[in-house]
C-alpha cells in the first residue's frame, strides 16, 4: 500500500481526539476500524477496484471531523416530499425528523480503506424502517449538505433503509456542495423484505472541492424491486459504488445513471448486481456526457453465482466524449457460474453526431442551442426514468437542457 | 450583362474542396427571384457538394471564388445563420435524429429565424394551427411529429418531411437535393405540390434530380448540366428531355 501509517498521522492525531470523547465500550470497536484503516490506508491505482480512482492523495490532507452544528444554508426542498437533512453529518432542524434518524449506527466487520476509515468515524444518519405492507406516503428527501469551514473538514456517515415484506417507498438522497474543501463518505445498507418496492434517488452536485465517497449494499428478498437512479453533476472527486445482491428468486433490480455536466470533475461509478438465485432480473443502464477535464471511470459487473439459473441481466453504458480533455473509462463485466441465462451487456464511447448537429444548424438552430437539443436527447433515456416531476424539471434546470415541446394535435 | 441587383443567388467562379480534393472547379450561376432551375448532371459530378456549400455545411473548403445571397457574402455567414436568412437545403439523405422530436425541430427553428428578424417567438396556438395545415398538405400525419426527426420514417416519409420543414419555414431559397429520388407516384405529386405551393416572384429553386418525371410536375426555367465541376451546358426545360433520351455522354465529349 502506498499510503504508509506515518502519512497518515492528521487522521491518528484527529482520530485519538474524536475517541476520547466516546466510552470505552464505544470506543473499541471503532480503534478495531481504524487500526486497519491505517494498515491499508486509502485505495490506490494498484487495487483493482480503485485503478483509475487514486485517493492516496489524501493522505496528506488534514480534515478535522466536523463538530459544528450549521444552519442557515440554503435548502432546496422539493414539493410534496418529506425531508431530512443534514449539514457537514448533522442532522438539522425538529426532532419530529427524527422518525427517519438514528443517532447510533451498526458497525460492519473490521473492513479496510475508505471503509475502515468511515467505520471508525461514523456517526448515524437515515434509519428507514418499513413494517411489512406499510407505504412510505410521500418521498421522502434526504439532503446532504457539505459546507465550508474555516478549515478542511470531514464527515462521514452510516444510514440503513430496512422495508418488510411488500412495504414500498421512494428515497431521495440529495448530495450537494456549498464549496469549500470536504471530504464526505456515506454507507447505506439497504435491505428489501419479499415484495417490497424501493425507488432510490441519489442524487450529487457537490462543489468542486468536494471529495464525496458513497456506497450503497442492497439486498433484495424474494420479488423485491429495487428501482435505483443517479445522477452525478457536479464534484471534485466523486466515488459511487453500487452493490446489489439478488438474493432470493424473483428480485429485480433496474438501476440506472447519468453523469453529465461536471466541470473538471473525477467521477466514479461502480455498479455490481450479483445474481445469487434463480430466475432474478437486473438492469443496468448508465449514460455519460463527459466534457472538459472531466475524468469519468464506469465499471459495470455482473456476477451470476452457481445456481443461479434464468438470470436475464442486460448492462447497457453509452457515453459522448465532449472535448478532447476529456477521459472515459467504461467497462462491462460479466462473471456467469450458471449455464442456462441470459446476459447482455455492451458499453460505449462516441462523439456528438456531428451530422445532426449540422441537419439542426441548417435549420436555423444556433449551434449552442443544437448541441443542447443532442445533449437533451442522448440523457433522454435516464431523465424519461425520472417518475417524480419536480425532480426531474430541477434536474433538467441544473443541466441547462433545452425543454422539449408536446403537443397534443388530437386536441 | 446581368443585373447583380436583382439576382438573389450569384455565384462566381467557385472552387470548393471536399478532404484534399477538388470537386467544384469554376462554377458560374445567376438564379433570380422567381426562378426554378434544375441541376442534373453524372453521380459524383458535385451537385450535392454544391448545394451543402451554399448551405454552408462544415467540411466543405471554398478556395476560390464568392457566393452572393441578396447581395450578402454567404461564404461569411454560419449555416444557422444562412438559414435564417431564407436558405433551405432539402438533403439528399435525411438523418435521423431520435430524442429530438420534429415538433421541437420545427419550433426552434420557427423560432430561430423570427429572432434573427427581431421577431417575438411565435404563439403556441399559431404554431400548432400553422404546422397542422402544412402536414395536411404532404399528408404526414401530425401525430408522427412528435416521434424523433425522420425517426423510424420510410424513404418516402423522410423525403416529404423535408418538403413539411421547407413548407413550415417558408425559405426565399429552396435547394432540393433529389428530393424525388425514391419516391412512388402519389409521394412525387405531394412533394411536386408542396414545391410549387412555394413558388412565388420573390422565391427561386433549385432542383437537384436525375429525373426528367419531377420536372413534369415542377416546371424548370432553366435546366443546367453540372459536370467535372462546373456547369456545362444550360438551356431551357427541352434540355432536360435531350438529356434524359442522350444521357451525358455527348457532352462529356464536347
Ligand atoms: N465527405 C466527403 N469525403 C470525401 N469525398 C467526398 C465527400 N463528399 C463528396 N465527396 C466526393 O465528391 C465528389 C462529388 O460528390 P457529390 O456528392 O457532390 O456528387 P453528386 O453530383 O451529388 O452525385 P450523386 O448524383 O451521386 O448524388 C464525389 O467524388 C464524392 O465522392
Ligand atoms: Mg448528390
Amino acid at each position: 500500500m502506498s499510503a504508509q501509517p506515518h502519512e497518515l498521522a492528521t487522521y491518528s492525531a484527529q482520530f485519538e481526539r474524536y475517541a476520547n470523547a466516546l466510552t470505552a465500550a464505544e470506543r473499541a470497536p471503532r480503534s478495531v476500524q481504524f487500526s486497519r484503516f491505517l494498515a491499508s490506508g486509502f485505495p490506490d491505482k494498484h487495487q483493482e477496484d480503485w485503478r483509475y480512482s487514486d485517493l492516496s492523495r489524501l493522505a496528506e490532507q488534514n480534515y478535522e471531523p466536523d463538530v459544528t452544528t450549521a444552519d442557515g444554508l440554503p435548502i432546496v426542498l422539493l414539493p410534496d416530499a418529506d425531508a431530512l437533512v443534514y449539514i457537514n453529518g448533522h442532522l438539522q432542524g425538529a426532532p419530529s425528523t427524527s422518525r427517519w434518524h438514528s443517532d447510533t449506527c451498526e458497525l460492519p466487520p473490521p473492513a479496510t480503506g475508505v471503509d475502515a476509515l468511515n467505520a471508525a468515524f461514523a456517526s448515524g444518519g437515515l434509519r428507514l424502517r418499513l413494517d411489512r405492507n406499510t407505504k412510505l406516503e410521500k418521498p421522502l428527501q434526504v439532503l446532504f449538505i457539505s459546507r465550508a469551514e474555516a478549515q478542511a473538514s470531514m464527515s462521514h456517515q452510516r444510514h440503513r433503509i430496512e422495508l418488510g415484506d411488500q412495504a414500498e417507498a421512494t428515497v431521495l438522497l440529495d448530495f450537494s456542495g456549498g464549496g469549500g474543501e470536504r471530504l464526505a463518505t456515506h454507507f447505506f445498507d439497504v435491505r428489501l423484505g419479499r415484495g417490497a418496492k424501493l425507488t432510490l434517488y441519489r442524487i450529487q452536485n457537490e462543489a468542486a472541492g468536494g471529495t464525496l465517497v458513497t456506497r450503497i449494499d442492497a439486498k433484495l428478498s424474494r420479488d423485491a424491486k429495487f428501482e435505483a437512479l443517479t445522477v452525478d453533476l457536479g464534484g471534485g472527486f466523486i466515488r459511487h459504488d453500487l452493490d446489489v445482491v439478488l438474493a432470493e428468486s424473483g428480485a429485480e433490480a433496474i438501476v440506472a445513471g447519468l453523469y453529465a455536466q461536471a466541470k473538471n470533475s473525477h467521477i466514479d461509478n461502480h455498479v455490481r448486481a450479483v445474481h445469487a438465485a434463480p430466475h432474478c432480473t437486473s438492469r443496468m443502464t448508465y449514460r455519460g456526457l463527459v466534457d472538459e477535464k472531466t475524468k469519468a471511470v464506469f465499471n459495470g459487473k455482473v456476477v451470476v453465482q452457481p445456481g443461479a439459473q434464468k438470470t436475464d441481466s442486460e448492462q447497457r453504458i453509452a457515453n459522448l466524449l465532449l472535448s478532447r480533455k476529456a477521459e472515459v473509462n467504461a467497462k462491462p463485466d460479466l462473471e456467469i457460474y450458471a449455464d442456462d441465462v441470459k446476459c447482455a451487456h455492451g458499453a460505449t464511447v462516441g462523439q456528438l453526431d456531428e451530422v445532426a448537429l449540422a441537419y439542426l444548424r441548417s435549420r436555423g438552430i444556433a449551434k449552442e442551442v443544437a448541441r443542447a437539443m443532442l445533449l437533451r436527447a442522448f440523457a433522454l433515456e435516464i431523465l424519461d426514468r425520472i417518475e417524480w416531476p419536480a425532480l426531474r424539471t430541477r434536474i433538467e434546470a441544473a443541466l441547462h437542457l433545452p425543454s422539449e415541446l408536446t403537443v397534443d394535435f388530437e386536441a | 450583362m446581368k443585373n447583380i441587383e436583382s439576382m438573389l443567388l450569384e455565384i462566381t467562379n467557385l472552387h470548393a474542396r471536399v478532404e484534399e480534393k477538388e470537386i467544384l472547379k469554376g462554377l458560374n450561376l445567376s438564379i433570380k427571384p422567381g426562378e426554378v432551375h434544375a441541376i442534373m448532371g453524372p453521380n459524383g459530378s458535385g451537385k450535392s457538394t454544391l448545394s451543402n456549400v451554399i448551405a454552408g455545411r462544415e467540411g466543405y473548403e471554398v478556395t476560390e471564388g464568392t457566393v452572393l445571397f441578396d447581395g450578402k457574402n454567404l461564404l461569411d455567414l454560419e449555416p444557422e445563420v444562412r438559414a435564417c436568412e431564407g436558405i433551405f437545403l432539402g438533403f439528399q439523405y435525411p438523418v435521423e435524429i431520435p430524442g429530438v422530436s420534429n415538433i421541437t425541430l420545427l419550433k426552434a427553428a420557427i423560432n430561430a429565424r423570427r429572432k434573427h428578424q427581431g421577431e417575438a417567438e411565435i404563439a403556441p396556438n399559431d404554431f400548432l394551427a400553422w404546422v397542422r395545415d402544412r402536414a395536411k398538405l404532404v399528408k404526414i400525419d401530425p401525430k408522427m411529429l412528435s416521434r424523433g426527426v425522420n425517426e423510424g420514417f420510410s424513404g418516402g416519409e423522410k423525403k416529404r418531411n423535408e418538403i413539411l420543414q421547407m413548407l413550415v419555414l417558408q425559405p426565399r431559397l429552396m435547394i432540393l437535393d433529389e428530393t424525388d429520388s425514391g419516391l412512388d407516384i402519389d409521394a412525387l405529386k405531394v412533394v411536386s405540390d408542396g414545391i410549387n405551393a412555394l413558388r412565388g416572384p420573390e422565391r427561386a429553386t433549385v432542383l437537384v434530380t436525375h429525373y426528367q418525371r419531377l420536372l413534369d410536375y415542377v416546371q424548370p426555367d432553366y435546366v443546367h448540366v453540372l459536370a467535372r465541376g462546373r456547369i456545362v451546358k444550360s438551356g431551357g426545360p427541352e434540355l432536360a428531355k435531350e438529356l434524359e433520351e442522350k444521357g451525358y455522354g455527348w457532352l462529356e465529349a464536347a
